[in-house]
C-alpha cells in the first residue's frame, strides 16, 4: 500500500450517512484534488465510530484529530487550513458541554476515553469493504490459529474459559452452548448469527455489521469448526440494507481469499454462510421464532424444550449467537481466554456495547468493560444531561427491559445486577430519561411496542399485553382507579411468569420497574388526576397568564388561530382565555406561545 | 315398369361363434330376410380358403359373402384379420378375372346382432339382384384355363 | 427410570415422559386447552403450567412440553400456578366468552366474570391452533393458517378465500375444543362423506354387515392419507399394529380349470333422467338407498325419515324408471314390481303414510307373488296404473306446498293425476356393469344386445358360455331375482363339478398329412396357439391335438393341402358349397 501523509477517516455509519457523510466525503475528495494533494492525502470511508450524535465526523490519522458536525461548506476551509497549511481547525472540533476549550484529539474526548474496544475494535479505522484492511489489523489470525493449532475441543474450552456470555440478552454461556451443540447426536449441524436487532434505539449489531463485517464471519467460521457445522446462516433485518451490502461483499471477499467455502486454509474443513433477510417482525429476534422464519414458516416462537441446540433448524442441532458475541470470538481465540477473563466482573466477563440515547449530551455507541458504574456511563462518557436537567432514570435492555432510577446510579452494570434491579442487559439499549419524563407514559410507550409486536401465539402475551396497555392508557387519560394498580401488577406478574417466549416474559418489565420505583407517579395520575412531568396531556390543564399575555405578547392571538377546537377567545392587545369545557388538551397553544403565557398545570 | 325378379344364388361363409349365432338369433326373433343366401358354417372366418370362394363362383354362385366377428372380438384371437387380408387379395384377383368386386363381400356381425344380420343379408341381396347373374363365359370373364 | 416428587409424592417414572403425561398417569387433573396427545405440544394456552421447584428458585413451566428430570419437585396446584391459571382463563373469557369449555373451566375455578373488556360476546375461538396444526401436521392439507399478529391474530385460509386445497375432512372442526369451527356445505357439495348420499360415513369401516371377511377396510377415496400423504392417526392408535397404508393391491394368478362369472349388475344412473329430480330435489331416492335407509345399521338406524328428520306422510314408488322405456332400456328389469311392493309393505309397517305405486303392468309371476300383490292391495297401497312422467316441487294448489308432486297419466281412468307426497322412491333399471366389456374380452364371451353376458343357448345352454369351462350365474347374464339367481348359481356349480378331472375337448382339430407336407412352415406362423411345431428329422410340421382349438387358419393357409380340419374338412366344405349351389 502506498503511504500517505494523512488519511482522513470519514465515518460512513448509517447515522453519519443520513446526515450527509457521503456528500462531505465527495467534497473532501474534490477539494483535495483541486489543491493537488491527492498523492499526499487520502480519504477513507469507515464504519460507525459510535459518536453518532455529532456526525458527520472525520478523524485525521495519524495525528488523531477529531472533527465533528461537518457540512460541505466547511470543507474548502478545512482542507486549506489543516491539510495545506497545517493548522487544525478548532471551530470544527468537539467541545465538551461545560468546557469552552475544544478537544482536538479523539483519544482525549470523554466519550472515547473510557471505552474499551473489543467487539468494536476496528470501528472507524478500517474500510469495511476491504478485507486487506481487516487482515492488516490482525484479522483472520484467530481463525488461522483455531484451524491450524487447535482441536475443536480446545476451541470450545477456550471460549468456555473466557466465560463469554451471549450478548443477545439472556447471557447464556457461549462455550457451554457450543459444547451442547457439538455433543448433539445428529451429524448435520447449523450455526446461525442473529442479526435481527429490533430494539428501538439499539443499533450496536448494525454498527458492527457495517464497520467490521469480517469479524462476524471469522467468529462464525471458528464457531463452525468448534461445533462441527457445515452451514451457517446470518439472519439480518430487512431494514439494514447497508449492513447487508457490506456483509455480502465481505462474504465474497472471504471466499476469494479461501477463508470461506471449501477446504479452508487447506485443512479440509469446509463451511459456507448464507445471508437471510428478515421480514420485519420483532419477535424473530427470539431464537425459536428466528428458526421458524428461517425455515420459511410464520415467525413464531416454539415451546422450549426442545432447545435449538438439540432440535433447531429443520430439526437439526443449531447454535445461535448474536452478532456481538460472534465478533468477540476472534479476539478471544487470538489473545487467549485468560486475557479476556481478566476484563469485567466475576460472572460477567469482557466488554459490552451499549447504545446510549435519550436525554443525554453524548449520544452514540459505547463499548465498556462489564462492571462499569452507571454513573460513569451517564456522566463520564455520556457527558451528563443536557440543559442542566435532573437525571431521573435509565431504561436498559430495550422495550422489555426495566427502568433503573437515579437512586441506583452507582450500580455496577453486569447481567446479574441489572436483573436484580428488575431490568435486564438485553441487547444493550440504554435510554436516559430526565425529570421531564413521565414514567407511566414510558411504560405505556414500551407496552405499545411489545403489544404491537406480540406474535399472538400464547394468550398471556397476546391478550395480557393488550389489557396491560389498556389499563396504562386508562391511567394516563385520568380514568384509572386504585384497583387498576393491583390488576396491573397481578397481570404483569402472570404474563411474566407464563408467557411462551422472551418477548412476553419480559414485556411487563417496564411496568413492574416503574411501579416499583415510581409508584407515586402512578398514584398521582389516579388520585390527583395529575401528571407530575406534564407529559400526559389528557391530565394537563392549560391556562393563559393574562398579564404575560398582554404585557409580553400584546395579545398576539397566535394561540387562538392554532387552537383546533376554537377554545381560545380574546381580542388583539387584550388577554386571551381558554374555555376549559371545549379544550381537548392538545397542547398546540402551549407549543406556539413565544411569550410563555400559556401555563400547564 | 318392370320389376326385377332375378333370384341370385349367394354363398355365405358364417363364423360359428358370431354370425352363425347372429343368424340364429335373427331366426328365433322371427326376422324376415331373403332366403337367397345359403350359409356355410365354418369354425372361423379365417378358415375360409380362397379356393372355396373360387369354387363357389365356378359352380354358379352370383356372390360370396364372408361373415366374421368384429375386429378384436375373434374367438381365435386374430382369425378375422387373416380373413380380411385374404379378402383384399381375393377382391383384386376376381377383378382381374372380370368379376365385379361387389360380388365378394366381407361383413362383421356379432352373435347379438340378429338385426344387423337381417339388414346385411337384405342389402347384399338387393345389390346382387341389381348386378344380375354372374356369367363367367360371356366374354367379359374369359377363363384362362 | 427417573425419580421425581409430584405434589409431595415420590415417584419413579420413565425417562422421556412429560410432566403432563406423568400427572395424567397419576390421575392428577391439569387443565389443558391446546394439548392433544396426537399433536406436538404447542404450549400456547399456558393453562397447563405447574410449579417446578429448584434449589434456589422455582419456576412456572408448561407441563405439556416439559420433560421430567431427575430430582424434579413439581407442584400442580400451588397458589402460584392456580393464580396464573385463573388470570389466564380470565383473559380467555374476555376473548371467547361464548366458548363452553372456557365457561366450564372458569366455573370450576370459581370465576364468574372476567375483569377484562369483552369485545364480541359471540366469540368462541381461543386461538389454541388445534385446527391449524391438525390441518398442517396431521392432515397435511395446509389449508388453515393464522393471519395478523398479536391481539388481532385469527385463524383463516389463505387470502381469506375458500380453499381449493381443502379436502373437506372435517378434522379441524373435530379437534376444535370450543366449537368455533363448524362444518358447513360449500361449493354445493356434501361435506361429510356419505355412502349412497344418505349420511355420514368414515374412511375406515366394515363395508357392510355380513361382509366376508368381516373386517374393516380403508376407503382410499375418503382416507386423508391417500389425499395428502399424511395423517396415519389410525396407525398410531392401533395397538396390534395391524394397519399398513403402504399395502398395494396385488394381483395373484390362480390356475383353475373353469370359472363361474357372477359379476352382477348396476342400477341405471337416475341423475341422467332430470324429469324425476334425482340429485336435484331432496327426498327423491333410489330403491337401493331406501333399502339402506330401512336397514338397522343404516344412517337413521332403520327409521324412515326425510332429509330434515320428519317422517313422511306420503310415499310414491315409481316403477320402470328406465326399464321398458324406448329411450333407455327396452327390457323389463323383472325384480322391481315385487321389491316395490315389499317397500310399500315396509312403509306401512314403519310409518303412518299413504303409499302410491305408479306402474305400467304389475308382473307378479313367481311363486306366491300374485298372492303378495293381493295382500298389498288389501293393506291399502294405492296402485296407479300409469308410468310417472315427472316429479316436481312446483305447487299449483295449497295442498301441494312443500311437497313433491308426482305427475302421471292414470290409464284406468284416462286422466292426468298429480299426487303430492313427501318421499319419492325410484325403481331404476337393472343394467349391465360398466366394465362388463372388459370381462367379456378377458373370457372370450359375447353379450346379448342389452349388454348382459350371452349364454351358450337361451334354452339349451342357459348356464354355460361359448368359452369352454366358463359359466354364468346371476344378474350378469340378465336381470334376475334371488330365486332365479340361486338356481342358476347352483346350475353353474353343478356344471363345473360335472367336468371332473378330465376336460373333454371338441373333436374339431386340425391335422397334417405327413405324406403331403413339404415343411414350408407357413402354418406355424398363422397358428395363434403355438400348437404347430416343426419336426426336424422328418422335415415336416406337426400339430399337437390338445393344443389345437380348431380355428382352421392353418388349413386355409396350407399351400400344399397337407393340413385339414376334422369335422370341417376341405372336401366337406367343398361339398357343402356344391350342395348349396345345386
Amino acid at each position: 500500500m502506498k503511504p500517505y501523509r494523512a488519511e482522513l477517516m470519514v465515518c460512513a455509519g448509517t447515522g453519519c450517512v443520513s446526515n450527509g457523510a457521503f456528500q462531505v466525503k465527495d467534497a473532501l475528495e474534490n477539494e483535495i484534488k483541486e489543491r493537488g494533494l491527492e498523492n499526499e492525502v487520502r480519504v477513507v470511508t469507515t464504519g460507525c465510530n459510535g459518536f453518532c450524535g455529532v456526525g458527520p465526523l472525520l478523524v485525521v490519522h495519524p495525528d488523531g484529530i477529531f472533527y465533528q458536525l461537518l457540512t460541505t461548506k466547511d470543507i474548502p476551509y478545512l482542507v486549506e487550513e489543516h491539510f495545506l497549511k497545517g493548522r487544525p481547525v478548532q471551530r470544527l472540533m468537539y467541545t465538551p458541554p461545560e468546557d469552552k476549550l475544544p478537544v482536538p484529539k479523539m483519544s482525549e474526548i470523554e466519550f472515547f476515553k473510557h471505552q474499551m474496544l473489543i467487539a468494536l475494535r476496528n470501528r472507524g479505522i478500517i474500510d469495511p469493504e476491504n478485507i486487506e484492511e481487516y487482515i492488516a489489523r490482525d484479522g483472520y489470525t484467530g481463525l488461522a490459529k483455531a484451524l491450524n493449532g487447535m482441536t475443536p475441543e480446545e476451541i470450545i474450552q477456550t471460549v468456555k474459559d473466557s466465560k463469554l456470555r451471549g450478548r443477545g440478552g439472556a447471557g447464556f454461556q457461549t462455550g457451554v452452548k457450543w459444547e451442547l451443540t457439538r455433543k448433539a447426536k445428529e451429524k448435520t449441524k447449523y450455526i446461525v448469527c442473529n442479526a435481527d436487532e429490533g430494539d428501538p434505539g439499539a443499533y450496536m449489531d448494525r454498527s458492527i455489521l457495517e464497520s467490521d463485517p469480517h469479524s462476524i464471519l471469522e467468529g462464525m467460521i471458528i464457531g463452525a469448526r468448534a461445533i462441527g457445522a457445515q452451514q451457517g446462516f446470518i439472519y439480518i433485518r430487512h431494514e439494514y440494507p447497508l449492513a447487508m451490502k457490506r456483509l455480502l461483499i465481505a462474504i465474497d471477499q472471504a471466499k476469494e481469499y479461501g477463508l470461506l467455502g471449501d477446504n479452508i486454509f487447506d485443512t479440509g474443513f469446509s463451511f459456507d454462510i448464507q445471508v437471510h433477510r428478515g421480514a420485519g417482525a420483532f419477535v424473530c429476534g427470539e431464537e425459536t421464532a428466528l428458526l421458524s422464519a428461517l425455515e420459511g414458516q410464520r415467525g413464531e416462537p416454539r415451546p422450549r424444550p426442545p432447545y435449538p441446540v438439540e432440535h433447531g433448524l429443520s430439526g437439526y442441532p443449531t447454535n445461535i449467537n448474536n452478532v456481538e458475541t460472534w465478533a468477540n470470538i476472534p479476539v478471544i481465540i487470538s489473545r487467549g481466554a485468560k486475557w479476556y477473563a481478566e476484563i469485567g466482573t466475576e460472572n460477567s466477563k469482557g466488554t459490552k456495547v451499549f447504545s446510549l440515547v435519550g436525554k443525554i449530551n453524548n449520544t452514540g455507541l459505547v463499548e465498556v468493560p462489564m462492571g462499569i458504574k452507571l454513573r460513569d456511563i451517564i456522566y463520564g462518557i455520556g457527558g451528563g444531561i443536557p440543559d442542566g436537567k435532573k437525571f431521573k432514570a435509565v431504561q436498559t435492555g430495550g422495550p422489555s427491559g426495566g427502568c433503573i432510577p437515579d437512586s441506583l446510579i452507582d450500580l455496577p452494570i453486569d447481567y446479574e445486577s441489572l436483573k436484580e434491579a428488575g431490568s435486564m442487559m438485553g441487547s444493550g439499549g440504554m435510554v436516559v430519561m430526565d425529570e421531564d419524563t413521565c414514567m407511566v407514559d414510558v411504560a405505556r410507550y414500551f407496552l405499545t411496542f411489545t403489544c404491537d409486536e406480540s406474535c399472538g401465539k400464547c394468550s398471556p402475551c397476546r391478550d395480557g399485553t393488550k389489557y396491560l396497555l389498556d389499563i396504562l392508557t386508562r391511567i394516563t387519560e385520568g380514568k384509572g382507579n386504585m384497583e387498576d394498580l393491583d390488576l396491573l401488577e397481578g397481570l404483569s406478574k402472570v404474563v411474566k411468569e407464563t408467557a411462551l417466549c422472551g418477548l412476553g416474559q419480559t414485556a411487563p418489565n417496564p411496568i413492574l420497574t416503574t411501579m416499583k420505583y415510581f409508584r407515586d407517579e402512578y398514584e398521582s395520575h389516579i388520585k390527583d388526576k395529575k401528571c407530575p412531568a406534564k407529559v400526559c396531556r389528557q391530565l394537563n390543564i392549560y391556562t393563559i397568564d393574562e398579564e404575560r399575555c398582554v404585557t409580553e405578547g400584546h395579545g398576539c392571538g397566535v394561540c387562538m388561530r392554532e387552537c383546533p377546537e376554537k377554545a381560545i377567545t380574546g381580542e388583539k392587545k387584550k388577554a386571551h382565555k381558554i374555555n376549559q369545557e371545549i379544550c381537548v388538551k392538545c397542547g398546540a397553544c402551549y407549543d406556539v406561545c413565544r411569550f410563555g403565557a400559556v401555563i400547564v398545570e | 315398369m318392370e320389376t326385377n325378379t332375378f333370384e341370385p344364388k349367394i354363398v355365405g361363409f358364417l363364423c360359428r361363434w358370431c354370425t352363425y349365432q347372429g343368424a340364429d338369433l335373427a331366426g328365433t326373433s322371427r326376422m324376415e330376410y331373403p332366403p337367397n343366401l345359403i350359409p356355410v358354417r365354418v369354425m372361423c372366418s379365417g378358415r375360409v380358403d380362397p379356393s372355396f370362394v373360387m369354387q363357389a363362383y365356378s359352380e354358379g354362385a352370383d356372390a360370396v359373402v364372408i361373415f366374421g366377428c368384429h375386429l378384436g372380438d375373434c374367438h381365435y384371437q386374430e382369425g378375422n384379420y387373416k380373413a380380411m387380408r385374404r379378402y383384399h387379395l381375393l377382391k383384386k384377383m376376381i377383378e382381374e378375372l372380370g368379376i365385379e368386386p361387389q360380388r365378394l363381400q366381407l361383413e362383421w356381425v356379432s352373435a347379438s346382432e340378429g338385426e344387423r344380420y337381417q339388414k346385411e343379408v337384405s342389402r347384399i341381396f338387393s345389390e346382387v339382384r341389381e348386378l344380375g347373374p354372374l356369367d363367367l363365359n360371356n366374354g367379359k370373364a374369359q377363363s384362362n384355363g | 427410570m427417573i425419580n421425581i416428587t409430584l405434589n409431595g409424592k415420590k415417584l419413579s417414572v420413565e425417562e422421556g415422559m412429560t410432566i403432563l403425561q406423568v400427572a395424567q398417569q397419576e390421575r392428577i387433573d391439569i387443565p389443558t386447552l391446546c394439548y392433544h396427545p396426537l399433536l406436538e405440544p404447542y404450549a400456547a394456552c399456558r393453562m397447563c403450567v405447574v410449579e417446578v421447584k429448584g434449589d434456589s428458585k422455582s419456576e412456572l413451566k408448561t407441563s405439556c412440553n416439559t420433560k421430567v428430570q431427575e430430582g424434579m419437585v413439581i407442584e400442580t396446584d400451588s397458589e402460584r400456578t392456580l393464580n396464573a391459571r385463573r388470570l389466564n382463563i380470565e383473559l380467555l373469557m374476555a376473548r371467547a366468552p361464548a366458548a363452553k369449555v372456557i365457561q366450564e373451566m372458569a366455573a370450576q375455578m370459581g370465576i364468574e366474570k372476567t375483569p377484562f373488556p369483552i369485545e364480541n360476546p359471540e366469540a368462541k375461538c381461543i386461538l389454541c391452533g388445534m385446527c391449524v396444526r391438525v390441518c398442517e401436521d396431521v392432515v397435511g392439507a395446509h389449508v388453515l393458517t393464522f393471519e395478523e399478529r398479536g391481539f388481532e391474530r385469527k385463524v383463516t385460509t389463505a387470502f381469506n378465500m375458500p380453499s381449493e386445497k381443502c379436502i373437506e375432512c372435517g378434522a379441524c372442526a373435530y379437534f376444535c375444543p370450543t366449537e368455533a369451527i363448524r362444518v358447513e356445505d360449500f361449493r354445493g357439495r356434501e361435506v361429510l362423506h356419505s355412502e349412497l348420499t344418505l349420511g355420514p360415513t368414515t374412511a375406515i369401516r366394515i363395508p357392510f354387515m355380513q361382509s366376508t371377511p368381516n373386517v374393516p377396510f380403508i376407503d382410499k377415496d375418503n382416507c386423508i392419507h391417500f389425499k395428502t400423504d399424511k395423517c396415519k392417526l389410525c396407525e398410531m392408535v392401533c395397538e396390534p399394529e395391524a394397519i399398513n397404508h403402504d399395502v398395494e393391491d396385488t394381483f395373484k394368478e390362480i390356475e383353475v380349470g373353469s370359472a363361474v362369472l357372477a359379476t352382477g349388475y348396476e342400477l341405471l344412473d337416475c341423475s341422467n333422467m332430470p324429469q324425476y329430480g334425482y340429485g336435484r330435489l331432496d327426498n327423491v331416492i333410489t330403491s337401493l338407498e331406501f333399502e339402506h335407509l330401512c336397514h338397522a345399521s343404516g344412517p337413521t338406524g332403520g327409521k324412515i325419515l326425510l332429509k330434515d328428520g320428519r317422517e313422511p306422510k306420503g310415499v310414491a314408488i315409481l316403477h320402470c324408471i328406465g326399464s321398458r322405456d324406448e329411450n333407455y332400456m327396452k327390457y323389463c328389469s323383472r325384480v322391481c314390481c315385487m321389491y316395490a311392493m315389499k317397500m310399500a309393505h315396509l312403509v306401512h309397517e314403519k310409518v303412518d303414510a299413504e303409499v302410491y305405486e305408479f306402474y305400467i303392468d304389475i308382473r307378479a309371476f313367481g311363486k306366491g307373488y300374485e298372492e303378495f300383490y293381493n295382500r298389498m292391495q288389501k293393506e291399502g297401497t294405492h296402485f296407479i296404473r300409469g308410468k310417472a312422467a315427472e316429479v316436481t316441487n312446483a305447487a299449483l294448489i295449497p295442498e301441494e306446498e312443500n311437497k313433491l308432486i308426482v305427475r302421471a297419466e292414470d290409464t284406468t281412468v284416462n286422466m292426468i293425476r298429480r299426487i303430492p307426497v313427501d318421499l319419492v322412491i325410484l325403481c331404476p333399471a337393472i343394467v349391465a356393469r360398466k366394465d362388463s366389456e372388459k370381462i367379456m374380452k378377458l373370457f372370450g364371451l359375447c353379450s346379448t344386445p342389452d349388454g348382459f353376458f350371452k349364454e351358450q343357448h337361451p334354452k339349451l345352454g342357459p348356464v354355460s358360455t361359448d368359452a369352454d369351462g366358463i359359466f354364468l350365474a346371476g344378474a350378469c347374464q340378465g336381470p334376475k331375482d334371488i330365486p332365479d339367481t340361486v338356481a342358476q348359481g347352483a346350475g353353474a356349480a353343478g356344471a363345473v363339478m360335472s367336468l371332473g378331472d378330465e376336460v373333454a375337448i371338441e373333436p374339431i382339430f386340425s391335422a397334417i398329412d405327413e405324406e403331403i407336407c413339404v415343411g414350408c412352415k407357413i402354418c406355424i406362423g398363422v397358428c395363434p396357439y403355438d400348437a404347430i411345431s416343426y419336426v426336424e428329422d422328418k422335415k415336416i410340421s406337426s400339430i399337437e391335438e390338445t393344443l389345437c382349438k380348431g380355428c382352421g387358419a392353418c388349413v386355409a393357409a396350407c399351400p400344399s393341402g397337407a393340413a385339414d380340419q376334422n369335422c370341417f374338412t376341405n372336401s366337406q366344405i367343398e361339398a357343402e358349397v356344391s350342395g348349396a349351389l345345386f
